[in-house]
């Protein structure tokens, strides 16, 4: 529900600059954005609470068994001390004793790994979003919106003086053959896919193709083609 | 007029007079009746505030409009002769080359929307209402306008197409391998695979239908790049120098102002003439002591240097491949050789305008090498002192670990092994024969340890004493004391592995004439062979001993194999160690967390929203479609950051887990260790491959000391004209 397939949007503010963006986001109504936030105050009170269960798994080992207990409330806020004091308060509240009863009911080798894989999964983006950005005069810019919200987006950009050209290719996946849009650069050995996440179908390939080749270069100007070329 | 009707008015003018005289004296006695009330005095001060109100307003106002078409005009005038660029500390022509530009000229005027010149076409608009800049163009039919943070050089900020290098690139590929040993198939794998892409890529060009040749302005990419990292030094120039714009040069100071003048700067003249006497007496004696000195280490270093790279044939190993010591001592001689040359490559950055990014690079690799080597001598100290504080119980531990497990582990290992170990029944006779040679070597190896214990301390004690040079000094004398020590399991490895790899390739062979084949050495292939009884009788009767006699031999193989490959990982280990002490990307860490923009990794565009900006100026016309787009630095990913760790890493795993070497311990051949050149990849990453020599570096100092004498030549009137690098747009039609 919260995704959708893969579909295309294009901004086009001057005929010179095109934006392609193929995304699995719906567009935003007010119950999809409520439902959204709703989501994410899930994940964050989950996390928080691994991160609980962690530290006072932390506090039953005999690692912690040096450090002192800082029960009393120091007088400035910004201290390290202050951090200990509110982490105290945490842990000897009602759902800091859950979490306390809790770790250790479970095995260490078991908690630690499964509140890993949970920390992971919480991380994960819902959405994936790719976009192909053309200038004219300037060059082609894929990006690709990363996996978990700890990194950011990854962005390559191509002058076009390094583009050799831009070709739909297919190829089998699983059981069935994609079309994907592909960069040839000159001097490289591998080729740029765009969209390599999401490898949307073929029509939206096409579309893209045939408005990236309108839109890099300019009418006209084509060279003599090529006498080896198919 | 036509003096026919000027007649003809006066005329009718006189008649209407004539006939209507009562409104006349109408006239006058409202006149007079006008005077008597003060009304014309009150008309007078009306008129004069009115004009006055005209003077101060509106003519400044029309003055100032066409004054601002003649601030464009006197700019671009101050730009050609050179005016906008005096003072300017390098030569403005420098950044023409950069720019691929020959001058500067005004492109257009901002938020002066009601004044038209002839020759700019461009008018851009900022408010605090607009967040965006308004550009208009009478002649553009479509208008990019690309907007971008000024990198500050000051800072050694920029933007690079390219992601910067962390790695010196002159490196030429040093491919010294001996033939036919494992280094060089693995290169002759590599080359033929990157022969097989290469040809895969030249197919590709093939498919290619129109090709587009690029135009001008495609090609003008890196210049508009470099005009970017430029624009921020052009802007504080012209900043500067504007009040200069449309204005006589200032008259001489008259004689008072003279006075007043010197009396002010007196302190600063006497600061000024005893810091001249510094500069010209004591600065360069000292200066020169320093050179001298240097130079006295330099040759010191290349004595070092020629003994630890000595080799009696140029394929045998010179001392510094096999020892980690050696390598340690190498690496820190190269560096102090390679300091100095970079520190003059740096210096010379001052000559020139900041903007120039091409050393910063070399920036980046001299501190980090510096503040590695710093951090490796506080480390080392820190170490030191533990160590020759604690060196009788270090060494105690040191000698009980190394009895323990080289020497009595081994011994229980092997008689273990002698009495069919874990209800193998092996073959008793071999297996004594085999454990008593073993045991012999360990008792008279377990001899020399022992008489080496009592030097041990002092030992350790060096060790300690030579951390003050560094933590990775002790860490090189361990790996070195730890082969040394440990040279008896090494021998034992060898001759285990060579007496398993003779009784397997025996046994090969004896299998084949079991099966009545034999190997053809010409042809290299199984051939059938007919054998007499005798031959395949004895042969048959040799591979049944052998095959009952492989187990035991295979188990003290394996135990040797074992142990050595425990060594090789411990000393892999270390290396690593060392690794991550001489060569940790640390500054470029630091200024990837405290100023990315100094680590440029590539450029980014984002397409910003248009519809409602474009929306805020209902009176204009419909201005032609607008994108505007924002150029940003990327910053340098942490994975090319570390690309040289990953490289190595890849290399050792290539080797060591191939399938080559995995065959070699199966079948009792030496596993080859990898060339401590290819593990040491990342030293020639940054250090040059030829260090520069003795007397290059005398030049390079003295040349140094000649060019600072005369420095300081002041650039100005020159006459340039130029191009105005307007801070935002590059407008297109």
């Amino acid at each position: 529900m919260l995704t959708t397939a893969p579909h295309l949007r294009t901004r086009r503010p001057s005929p010179t600059t095109v934006e392609y963006t193929v995304s699995t986001s719906p567009t935003l109504t007010l119950p999809l954005r409520l439902l959204l936030i709703t989501t994410i105050i899930f994940r964050v009170l989950i996390g928080w609470s691994v991160l609980l269960i962690l530290y006072s798994k932390y506090l039953l080992s005999n690692l912690a068994a040096a450090t002192s207990t800082h029960n009393v409330q120091p007088e400035t806020i910004v201290s390290i001390d202050y951090l200990y004091y509110i982490l105290h308060l945490l842990h000897t509240s009602k759902p800091g004793q859950f979490a306390t009863t809790l770790a250790a009911l479970t095995p260490p080798t078991l908690l630690i790994p499964l509140s890993l894989v949970l920390l992971h999964i919480l991380l994960q983006r819902p959405h994936t979003t790719e976009t192909l950005l053309v200038l004219r005069g300037l060059g082609i810019q894929t990006s690709s919106s990363s996996a978990s919200y700890l990194s950011s987006a990854t962005t390559r950009f191509i002058p076009t003086e390094k583009v050799q050209d831009i070709l739909v290719n297919e190829a089998f996946r699983g059981f069935e053959v994609r079309y994907y849009l592909v960069v040839v650069v000159e001097g490289e050995d591998d080729v740029v896919v765009v969209f390599p996440r999401l490898l949307p179908r073929r029509k939206v390939v096409e579309s893209v193709w045939r408005g990236v080749r309108g839109c890099l270069w300019e009418e006209g100007r084509v060279g003599g083609l090529s006498a080896k070329g198919g | 007029m036509h003096p026919f009707s000027v007649l003809t008015l006066a005329i009718f003018v006189a008649g209407y007079i004539t006939a209507r005289w009562d409104l006349v004296t109408r006239l006058y006695e409202l006149a007079v009746f006008a005077w008597d009330h003060g009304v014309v005095a009150r008309t007078a001060k009306g008129f004069a505030i009115l004009s006055l109100f005209f003077f101060l307003f509106i003519i400044p106002v029309e003055r100032l409009a066409s004054r601002e078409t003649d601030l464009a005009l006197s700019v671009e005038n101050a730009l050609k002769v050179g005016t906008l660029f005096r003072n300017s500390s390098h030569p403005i022509a420098r950044i023409y080359e950069l720019c691929g530009q020959p001058s500067m000229h005004v492109l257009g005027l901002s938020n002066s929307a009601h004044v038209d010149v002839e020759v700019l076409q461009i008018h851009a608009a900022t408010g605090q209402q607009l967040r965006m800049p308004q550009i208009s163009c009478a002649r553009a039919s479509t208008i990019q306008i690309t907007m971008y943070e000024r990198p500050i050089p000051n800072r050694m900020q920029y933007i690079s197409l390219n992601p910067i290098s962390l790695a010196l690139g002159d490196k030429a590929e040093m491919a010294t391998h001996a033939p036919g040993s494992v280094e060089a198939e693995e290169e002759k794998e590599e080359r033929k695979k990157q022969e097989k892409t290469r040809a895969l890529v030249e197919k590709l060009k093939l498919h290619t239908v129109a090709q587009h040749p690029p135009s001008h302005k495609e090609r003008a990419l890196p210049k508009i790049v470099n005009q970017v990292n430029c624009s921020w030094e052009l802007q504080q120039i012209l900043q500067k120098n504007i009040s200069l714009v449309g204005r006589r040069s200032r008259r001489s100071l008259s004689v008072s102002e003279r006075v007043v003048e010197s009396a002010t700067s007196m302190r600063d003249f006497l600061i000024m003439a005893i810091w001249h006497l510094i500069t010209l007496y004591i600065y360069p004696v000292i200066r020169r002591g320093f050179i001298i000195t240097l130079l006295c280490h330099r040759v010191a270093a290349e004595a070092f240097l020629i003994v630890l790279e000595w080799r009696a044939k140029p394929e045998y190993a010179a001392l510094k491949d096999v020892s980690a010591t050696a390598q340690q001592v190498e690496i820190r001689l190269q560096q102090f050789c390679y300091w100095p040359m970079q520190y003059i490559t740096l210096r010379k950055r001052k000559d020139d305008w900041e903007s120039i990014t091409t050393s910063h690079p070399d920036y980046i690799r001299f501190y980090n090498s510096l503040w590695l080597v710093a951090n490796d001598v506080i480390i080392g100290i820190a170490l030191g002192s533990y160590i020759i504080d604690n060196s009788t119980w270090v060494a105690e531990s040191i000698g009980k670990i190394l009895s323990l497990y080289s020497v009595a582990a081994l011994q229980r290992t092997i008689s273990w092994l002698m009495r069919w170990p874990a209800g193998l029944k092996l073959n008793t006779e071999l297996a004594a024969f085999l454990g008593d040679l073993f045991l012999w070597v360990i008792d008279h190896w377990s001899g020399l340890v022992e008489a080496l214990q009592p030097y041990l301390p002092h030992l350790i004690w060096f060790i300690g004493f030579s951390s003050f040079a560094g933590a990775s000094m002790p860490i090189a004398l361990f790996s070195d004391l730890v082969s040394i020590l440990t040279i008896h399991i090494y021998s034992f490895y060898m001759a285990s592995a060579r007496i398993f790899n003779w009784q397997y390739t025996i046994l090969l062979s004896l299998f084949q004439l079991f099966r009545g084949k034999k190997h053809n050495v010409l042809r290299k292939r199984i051939d059938s062979c007919d054998y007499d009884l005798d031959q395949l009788l004895l042969g048959t009767i040799l591979f049944t001993l052998l095959f009952f006699l492989l187990p035991t031999v295979i188990v003290f193989y394996l135990t040797f194999a074992c142990s050595r490959m425990a060594i090789i990982s411990l000393k892999a280990v270390l290396d690593t160690l060392l690794a991550c002490l001489n060569h940790f990307p640390l500054f470029a860490l630091m200024l990837r967390i405290k100023d990315s923009q100094r680590l440029p990794g590539g450029i980014r565009f984002e397409l910003k929203d248009t519809q409602q900006y474009s929306s805020t100026n209902p009176s204009s016309p419909t201005p032609p479609p607008t994108s505007y787009i924002y150029l940003k630095s990327v910053p340098l990913t942490f994975r090319a950051m570390f690309h040289q760790y990953f490289q190595l890493g890849h290399r050792i795993r290539k080797h060591y887990l191939s399938p080559h070497v995995l065959l070699c311990l199966a079948t009792g051949k030496f596993v080859p260790p990898i060339h401590r050149k290819n593990l040491y990849s990342l030293q020639y990453s940054m250090l040059p491959a030829q260090r520069a020599g003795i007397m290059e570096m005398w030049n390079a100092l003295t040349t140094n000391t000649s060019t600072t004498k005369e420095k300081k030549p002041v650039y100005e009137n020159r006459g340039f004209s130029g191009r105005r690098f307007n801070g935002h747009l590059s407008g297109r039609r």
